[in-house]
């Protein structure tokens, strides 16, 4: 990647948060650039998603900065330098390239799965009718999904309706997809048909973030990972060094469980 | 009279109106616990031969009716067609009579989604380790139960309490009728009225309190 | 036992009756959604000041029983300035009534929406404003169709009160009936099952109601 030198399209400088007494997050500093696709991976508890929440103001943080594409996040500098919080209508505009992938995908139930893309490109957009329809069109065509444009999410799948849900992210055009654990909710035969539109996407050129447990996807799929623990980063790398050959203790520990389940398996031979 | 102050007026209700709340409390305590007793029959009635059957009919006929007819009009049943046949009962055993039968048509629908609230495989799983049937209510279903319907249990009492403004009709001495003979007396319904609904307000919120309070100690081991 | 010749010659009464109850009902049922809609959509904009209105407003409303509300109104307010008659007094009180329960019922079908809807929502940009109109109502209020249903039904009980501030529905001509005529098995007869009968049409009504709602959800294949 012979990119030129570019402002991150998202940055964070120290952030932290606490749920009252609890802290979450500390001392978080991350760079994303464009086309970059990287995977934070960590135990439970490690506040992941947390920080992936942060990242679009779904959780408000405390302290430090979250900036998307140059804009502070969520909050202004006031004239004494203590941070603000900003208006609805400001926080919106400043998070529009970012969409989010849910785990429990979030789809609304009432709408066809046509509905569900097209609502976020009328509403809150401003699209008319017909060019939602054709952007929602080829998003659903984007992830398989053409063919139950009038089926209800209740009616599908888990993976289908992960893979709706991807599209209605993909819609709003975004530069900056956030992906929450997308496949922990499905059973595992679901697993793989989600786990290849994300592929497709990365090929395609889609900055992502993606929190999940998949490790070997995540190894195949990124640039770079994360691994945190305890609110903390421990360590930043490519797959290689964090996860095919950790160096970190602790990363081994956490990935053991893994690595012995992976040894049974025919493409263990990869792990070398 | 004209040159009393609201607050010295006010002062001369409260004894009237105490006495009022007084039989109210107590027309509410007797008709709950009837109700709980009366409804508790009824359910078990109902379950008899897996809800087929006269007795379960019965009882779903009784809660059809306790349940789709006004409470005033199932009083003044109970209490002026004895009468017709010369039997004249008294205002207050009417009062809680009607009120006991009225409230175990409800508190037994309650009971019923308490049973149904505790997961048939806790009560498998019970039973395969050999727990008698009667150490299993004890144990496994009994506090669930207890703690599945108590809100529902609460806001029955609250009802009870509001319902019981309707035996003042067939001059029963509670609060309601308390508060129309002062009106009858010095003609200032808008006055008396509202101190009587903030009587029944704070009698209410004292149930609603009390609710909160017992479901607390529930929850401590 | 039963005079059945009676019965025919009360049957029209009871007619005319049977729909001025419903009548009344009817108008409970209108102005309290319309009353009740608006408290819990004025609690949705999250200011302080709304929220605690309506915490009072059903707070207060539900805590104090139905006769003490009609009280207030027809015998109360007159001194106030606002004199009603009888069905405009009833209709009020209890569209007011109602209002208060209409709108925790929808306070609760609107928690019921799972949160994660709303964040995607907010997440796509769309305003408080669409997610009310486009993601929580549909959803919510076909949701509280049964709740309002069965509210309905004790909306119609509590109009039974009408009759002792001499609305002349079905309680009151009953007993018209029983104090002029000196009978008391018939009139009482079709008191209850005029009732009876009128709580099992609503409950018909809405799980037609209910089917059609849920028919609309589900798209041919």
């Amino acid at each position: 990647m012979n990119a030129p030198v570019t402002v991150p399209i998202v940055s964070l400088r120290g952030v932290g948060k606490s749920f009252g007494p609890q802290r979450v997050l500390s001392d978080i500093d991350l760079d994303i650039r464009k086309g970059e696709v990287v995977s934070l991976i960590g135990p439970s508890g490690s506040g992941k998603t947390t920080l992936l929440r942060c990242m679009n103001f779904l959780e408000a943080y405390d302290e430090g900065e979250v900036r998307i594409r140059g804009a502070l996040l969520g909050y202004r500098r006031s004239a004494a330098g203590a941070l603000v919080r900003e208006s609805e209508r400001v926080v919106a505009e400043v998070r529009a390239p970012v969409a989010m992938v849910f785990q429990q995908f979030n789809l609304w139930p009432h709408m066809t799965v046509l509905a569900n893309v097209m609502a976020p490109l009328t509403l809150a957009k401003g699209l008319r009718a017909d060019q939602a329809r054709a952007v929602a069109g080829e998003a659903l065509a984007r992830v398989g999904m053409s063919a139950k444009a009038d089926a209800r999410p209740p009616q599908l799948s888990g993976g289908q309706q992960q893979r709706v849900g991807i599209a209605r992210a993909l819609a709003v055009g975004p530069e900056v997809m956030l992906l929450d654990e997308p496949t922990s909710a499905l059973d595992p035969e679901l697993v793989d048909e989600v786990l290849e539109v994300i592929k497709s996407l990365s090929r395609g050129g889609m900055t992502m973030i993606m929190v999940t447990h998949e490790m070997s996807f995540a190894a195949e799929v990124s640039d770079r990972i994360v691994f945190m623990e305890k609110g903390r980063i421990v360590t930043i790398g490519t797959p290689r060094e964090v996860i095919h050959a950790p160096a970190h203790p602790r990363i081994q520990a956490f990935l053991q469980p893994w690595i012995r389940r992976s040894l049974g398996h025919p493409a263990a031979g990869a792990l070398a | 009279m004209n040159a009393t102050t609201l607050f010295e007026r006010l002062a001369a209700y409260l004894p009237v109106l105490l006495q009022g709340a007084v039989t109210t409390l107590s027309v509410a305590i007797a008709a709950i616990a009837l109700g709980f007793a009366w409804g508790a029959v009824l359910l078990g009635l109902s379950l008899r031969r897996g809800g087929r059957g006269v007795l379960p009919a019965a009882v779903r006929t009784y809660l059809s009716f306790f349940r789709g007819t006004p409470l005033l009009v199932q009083l003044l049943m109970l209490f002026y067609l004895p009468s017709a046949y010369g039997l004249d009962l008294p205002p207050l055993l009417v009062a809680i009579v009607a009120l006991g039968l009225n409230s175990a048509a409800f508190q037994c629908e309650i009971l019923r989604a308490g049973l149904v609230a505790v997961p048939a495989g806790q009560i498998e799983a019970a039973a395969s380790f050999g727990m008698p049937p009667a150490r299993i209510f004890r144990h496994v279903q009994l506090p669930q139960l207890a703690r599945a319907v108590w809100p529902a249990v609460v806001s029955e009492g609250v009802d009870v309490v509001k319902s019981s403004a309707i035996v003042s009709v067939i001059s029963v001495a509670d609060l309601a009728r308390g508060g129309r003979q002062i009106v009858a007396a010095n003609f200032r319904p808008l006055e008396v009225y509202v101190s009587v609904g903030l009587c029944y307000l704070l009698m209410t919120g004292a149930v609603l309190w009390l609710g909160h309070w017992l479901r607390g100690r529930m929850e401590r081991p | 036992m039963i005079d059945t010749a009676l019965l025919g010659q009360l049957l029209p009464a009871f007619g005319a009756a049977a729909l001025r109850t419903v009548l009344l009902t009817l108008t409970g049922l209108a102005g309290g959604l319309v009353v009740g809609f608006a408290f819990h959509a004025l609690r949705e904009t999250g200011w302080r000041a709304a929220r605690w209105l309506y915490t009072a407003y059903t707070a207060v409303w539900r805590g104090v029983p139905f006769l003490i509300h009609l009280f207030i109104v027809y015998f109360g307010l007159p001194s106030a300035g606002l004199s009603l008659d009888p069905f405009a007094a009833a209709g009020l009180t209890l569209a007011v009534y109602g209002g208060a329960y209409f709108a925790e019922i929808f306070r609760a079908c609107w928690q019921s929406i799972p949160r994660g809807q709303i964040e995607a929502a907010r997440c796509m940009g769309l305003s408080s404003r669409q997610i009310f109109a486009t993601i929580e109502c549909p959803q919510a209020l076909r949701a509280s169709l049964p709740l309002i249903a069965s509210q309905t039904i004790l909306l119609m009980k509590e109009s039974a009160l009408a009759s002792v501030i001499t609305y002349p529905e079905l309680t009151m001509t009953a007993g018209k009936v029983v104090s002029e005529q000196f009978v008391y098995v018939e009139p009482y007869l079709l008191l209850a099952l005029s009732y009876w009968g009128l709580s099992l049409l609503v409950n018909r009504a809405a799980g037609t109601l209910r089917a059609w709602a849920a028919l609309r959800e589900t798209p041919r294949p």
